[in-house]
């Protein structure tokens, strides 16, 4: 593993961490108080960014974990009544600060630009509230008091005696009577970062044992690289107050890496123990005082060592470049397989063992393909959780009540997908909390909607593409501004007359921004129109419905670039096109005396209650051959959002699974998209059908 | 696939020091020669692919006349243009060739009516068109070093745009 593989490891795993302790204290400050549970999770966080951090050798993040991990220490033992309710608003607000500022420097560390070095008043910050935590305390929980004080000054404290004690007599066993346990631990020769490698044993330890029952020389193997001599020389010495610790710690040093030998010794004037590794447990039972303690306590300790490694061997990160080739092969299995099976040399052959053998194959390929394509497809949820953070700052800042609601957020889509959807996502959702939800309680009790204002988040799966929905109960688009707006900024032209469409397409127009002032949000006009060509980048379209008084729906529907996907296979003449099976609402026969004529050539339908459009494809698309005659076709009723109308085709084929692929991009050049082609499939027999977009089409038909 | 491909055409170029060891100096490439509509046009061998002889396009609609559709090439979806057609003729019923070119990771099939040779050609050799010319999708063109006749040099720039 190089170094920069361990740098990206530690980033991910942070920023993972973070992701979690975000969510953690969100959610807490909706409770007003952290579960035991919460703050346990908090601590372990605090905990491992601390050590990973210290390891990289970024102090910064290492002294700023360390005084939150001593906070939640304190929450810890004493619970979280320790916090009076007063502080609590202080303490949600320093964890969230605390987020973003590990996030900030998680992005400097990747960009590799230099750390704040400056975290002095954020360190007095989280100083002052473990003041105001200790300051409550005794009252409560004397017990908890010393030991807590303690805590924090853990790492300095013991150095020197420690330290002294190492230097004058290192070999004899060094030692403090109140940590008579001990254990001298020693590397394999040559390992190097001897130093980082204890830190690492202390950080396992820590998982079972208090930091203040146990103490470590050299003390300063965390920040000091010179100590790594030291252990060379003298081994590493872990003093335990209790004997069960010593124990427990036994199977986590075998464990570890590069540990050549370890030695437990007592302080209490008791011959070294020369064979390492040997026999160490029945030496280590011999030492405690019970000999049923350590038979106890010691099995779970491996199990727990056992679960680690476990969590860490189930994940593994995968180049996308790498997936990406293997669901292009595994496309190909599939069709070869299709290809074999229904080869046309095996006709009229009756082959009871190949039929056998085929289905089979057909099943695995099958659950191969879904493997494959689950493979890239990650739930939403990550980034709409993001938007809870971005709510409760804003409520915040712009004193207004708003609750968000998430809705779908397990839906999955395409990896790359959710990478590009972030920042539209939290664009739209800034601009109605700042310009959409209205400024006064009282103008909204007024306009007879609920004081708290609300936002509406959704994602839809409908098949071929993903729909996500940012809808506010806020005031709405004022037209008259948002022309006035455009007009000054020379978007429209005073002499036209715009249609409440056109208006709220002004929006998206690159350089607009209604709001009177720039705020701190939104405002500075490029929020909307980044929106729109991120959105565009992915293939997907972006449209304004707005209501004065009753609020704003962003709509963005973002094609499945990468998906499996059910359809219906239709002829055409000669060509095969496919169209996802969830537009289809059904199909009927009609007869030419069915068909309604309106005054503009159009042609009309009534099916069920209603009447509908009617598009012949092979009029839309001006295909060589076709039928014309309606008895000879078959009508498809399709409905895609809020269009519905009848397709005129010859002929169903039947539904199949397909794998989409998107059309060359030299052929998206000729803007194909507009005309409802969304791409292609191959099919069993190595032809390619067209899929076709339901809404797109009609769209099209509707404009040409 | 097109790994094979690039290989063979390698090993193609591995072959070159038959030439006159003494225009060692002389920068030159390989040319792929076809012929279309009569014309004698010539295209970088590095972006050649492959060449078929079989091959059915799917009918794409909206589409220029000169593209006559879409291809499955081992999975891979490949655009077929009419060279004739991009050209402004009328395209014939002659069985054509399909030579599937890559260039800026775009590829594109083209049909032509036959091919003739590879060949190497110094790029001192290739002279610009007469600015006159009304000839489309060409940089420029060269005698063939055999006398055989000339060559166009067909623009890739031209035929694939890109962004």
């Amino acid at each position: 593993m190089s170094s920069n593989d361990i740098l990206d490891m530690y980033i991910y795993e942070t920023n993972s961490l973070l992701e979690q302790l975000e969510t953690i204290v969100l959610d807490a400050e909706k409770e007003n108080t952290f579960s035991q549970d919460n703050v346990n999770e908090i601590f372990r966080i605090m905990h491992t960014i601390k050590g990973s951090s210290a390891m990289m050798e970024f102090d910064t993040l290492a002294t700023v974990s360390h005084r939150i991990e001593d906070m939640f220490f304190l929450i810890r033992e004493g619970t979280m009544s320790v916090v009076k309710e007063a502080d609590r608003p202080a303490l949600f607000d320093v964890m969230l600060h605390a987020v973003d500022y590990f996030r900030e420097e998680m992005e400097k560390v990747e960009a590799e630009e230099p750390l704040n070095k400056d975290v002095d008043s954020f360190l007095a910050n989280i100083n002052s509230l473990i003041a105001k935590i200790k300051g409550e305390e005794p009252a409560e929980e004397p017990p908890a008091a010393p030991q807590a004080a303690s805590a924090p000054a853990a790492a300095p404290a013991p150095a020197p005696a420690a330290n002294a004690g190492s230097a004058d007599n290192a070999s004899a066993g060094a030692g403090n009577p109140d940590f008579p346990y001990e254990l001298r631990v020693f590397f394999d020769d040559g390992c190097g970062m001897e130093n980082l490698r204890a830190y690492m044993l202390i950080t396992s330890i820590q998982s079972f044992c208090a930091e203040a029952d146990f103490l470590y020389d050299p003390a300063a193997v965390e920040s000091d690289a010179s100590t790594s001599e030291q252990i060379i020389d003298n081994g590493f010495l872990l003093m335990f107050k209790n004997a069960e610790d010593r124990e427990k710690s036994i199977p986590v040093i075998r464990e570890a890496g590069s540990v050549h030998s370890y030695q437990p010794h007592d302080y209490v004037p008791a011959p070294p123990q020369e064979e390492p590794e040997e026999a160490p447990a029945p030496q280590a039972a011999a030492a405690a005082p019970k000999a049923a303690a350590p038979a106890k306590s010691a099995p779970p300790a491996p199990a727990g060592a056992n679960n680690q490694q476990h969590q860490k061997e189930s994940l593994i990160s995968v180049g996308l470049s790498k997936l990406d080739q293997l669901s292009a092969i595994v496309g190909e299995i599939v069709i070869t397989e299709a290809m074999v099976t229904a080869s046309p040399d095996l006709k009229g052959l009756h082959l009871d063992a190949f039929s056998k053998s085929a289905r089979q194959l057909r099943k695995l390929t099958d659950e191969l393909q879904d493997v494959s394509m689950s493979l890239r497809m990650i739930p939403v949820s990550n980034t709409f959780q993001k938007m809870n953070r971005i709510v409760r700052d804003m409520s915040k800042k712009l004193n207004k009540q708003v609750k968000l609601t998430l809705i779908g957020e397990n839906t999955e889509v395409d990896k790359t997908i959710v990478d590009s959807i972030g920042d539209p996502i939290m664009h739209m959702v800034r601009n109605s909390m700042d310009h959409g939800i209205e400024e006064n309680p009282e103008d909204r009790i007024a306009a007879g909607k609920d004081p708290v204002g609300e936002i509406i988040l959704s994602a839809e799966d409908t098949g071929s593409e993903v729909i996500i929905q940012i809808k506010d109960d806020g005031a709405g688009v004022n037209d008259e501004a948002v022309l006035k707006k455009a007009i000054k900024n020379g978007i429209a032209s005073p002499d036209v007359e715009y249609s409440h469409k056109e208006i709220l397409n002004f929006l998206m127009a690159p350089g607009f921004s209604t709001n009177q002032q720039v705020t701190e949000f939104s405002g500075r006009g490029v929020g909307m129109d980044v929106v729109k060509s991120g959105v565009e980048s992915l293939g997907g379209t972006v449209s304004i419905t707005s209501e004065q008084g009753r609020g704003m729906i962003t709509t963005m529907r973002i094609p499945l670039t990468m998906a499996i996907m059910d359809g219906m296979e239709v002829s055409v003449g000669d060509s095969i096109f496919t169209i996802p099976i969830n537009n289809i609402r059904s199909t009927m026969k009609i007869s030419s005396a069915d068909i309604l004529h309106d005054s503009i050539d159009g042609e009309m339908v009534k099916v069920m209650d209603g009447y509908y459009p009617v598009v012949r494809a092979k009029d839309f698309y001006n295909l060589p051959s076709g039928t014309d005659e309606i008895e000879e076709g078959i009508l498809m009723w399709l409905e895609s959002g809020d269009v519905s109308y009848c397709l005129f085709v010859d002929e169903l084929l039947g539904e199949q699974q397909i794998v989409v692929k998107p059309l060359p991009a030299y052929v998206n050049s000729f803007d194909i998209k507009n005309f409802g082609i969304t791409g292609c499939s191959i099919l069993g027999d190595g032809n390619i059908s067209i899929i076709l977009d339901a809404g797109g089409l009609f769209a099209a038909a509707r404009g040409a | 696939m097109s790994a094979i491909n690039e290989n063979v055409l390698f090993q193609v170029e591995e072959d070159t020091p038959e030439t006159p060891s003494a225009e060692e100096s002389v920068v030159s490439r390989k040319y792929l020669i076809f012929i279309t509509d009569d014309l004698r046009l010539g295209v970088d061998a590095e972006y050649v692919v492959e060449i078929l002889n079989t091959h059915t396009a799917t009918y794409l609609p909206m589409m220029p006349d000169y593209i006559c559709g879409i291809y499955n090439m081992r999975g891979q979806i490949i655009p077929i243009m009419d060279i004739r057609r991009r050209l402004g003729k009328p395209s014939s019923d002659i069985e054509s060739l399909l030579v599937v070119l890559n260039y800026n990771s775009t590829q594109l099939g083209i049909l032509v009516d036959s091919v003739e040779v590879m060949l190497d050609i110094p790029n001192a050799s290739i002279l610009p068109i007469p600015s006159q010319s009304a000839q489309k999708l060409v940089s420029g063109m060269c005698t063939l070093p055999d006398g055989s006749g000339t060559m166009l040099v067909l623009d890739c720039d031209q035929l694939i745009p890109h962004e």
